[in-house]
């Protein structure tokens, strides 16, 4: 799992450039709220698709993905229950 | 889709940077022509006897293309245009031949890669994301 959580940074920090934000926030930072990364609906789809060509998972629709993307640990958390990573 | 993808754009005839539909995939890729001539009207000021199609309307063009590929009837705005490159100048004569692909959507977003080449040589490359919008329309999630 801890691997799977430094990935899921990994791929913040990239395709976000988020590099420093990823590394000051914990693994259960709210990832849209202002009080977290702050990002918004553009950000959501660009993690989809990172998650997808990274890790093989599909996150079909915006409600999966409003509960997947909630935090670096949900995100890992459904990586782990789709069997990949 | 009818026989015209290109009667689906919402731009007016003067805003209109495709001309032609050469190939298209719905909903996943297209390819569609833009004919640079000295007739249009935004290279008389870009530039005074040194024309040259500008780098925005290179990308308001691969937009327009990108968006052949929303379903019927919707409309979307620019959402984000990033990692664009222009490789060479554009000028009049050139045929720019425009390839999208939609990498994929989430709710009424959608993002693409497009491409633009002359004579086969690259000039620009953008990855564009589009919003729809239309909600009522969008099909695709």
């Amino acid at each position: 799992m801890n691997d799977i959580i430094q990935r899921v940074r990994q791929l913040l920090a990239t395709r976000l450039k988020l590099a420093k934000a990823v590394d000051e926030i914990s693994d259960d930072a709210p990832l849209f709220a202002p009080t977290g990364l702050g990002l918004d609906s553009i950000d959501a789809l660009e993690l989809v698709l990172g998650l997808e060509k990274e890790f093989g998972v599909v996150v079909e629709d915006r409600a999966v993905a409003i509960r997947v993307l909630t935090s670096i640990r949900t995100i890992a958390e459904f990586i782990q229950s789709q069997g990949k990573g | 889709m009818n026989s015209d993808p290109l009667s689906h754009l919402p731009h007016g005839i003067s805003f209109r940077f495709v001309d032609r539909v050469l190939e298209m995939t719905p909903g996943k890729r297209v390819v569609a022509l833009k004919n640079v001539t000295v007739g249009d009207p935004y290279l008389q000021g870009h530039f005074p006897g040194n024309p040259l199609m500008p780098g925005v309307l290179l990308v308001e063009a691969m937009a327009q293309t990108a968006g052949l590929l929303l379903s019927e009837g919707s409309s979307a705005v620019l959402a984000q245009i990033r990692d664009a490159r222009f490789r060479r100048p554009v000028v009049p004569g050139d045929q720019v031949r425009i390839e999208a692909e939609r990498l994929g959507g989430l709710g009424g977003l959608h993002r693409f890669a497009v491409k633009a080449s002359v004579d086969d040589a690259p000039v620009a490359e953008v990855e564009i994301v589009l919003a729809e919008t239309s909600q009522a329309t969008t099909n695709v999630f």
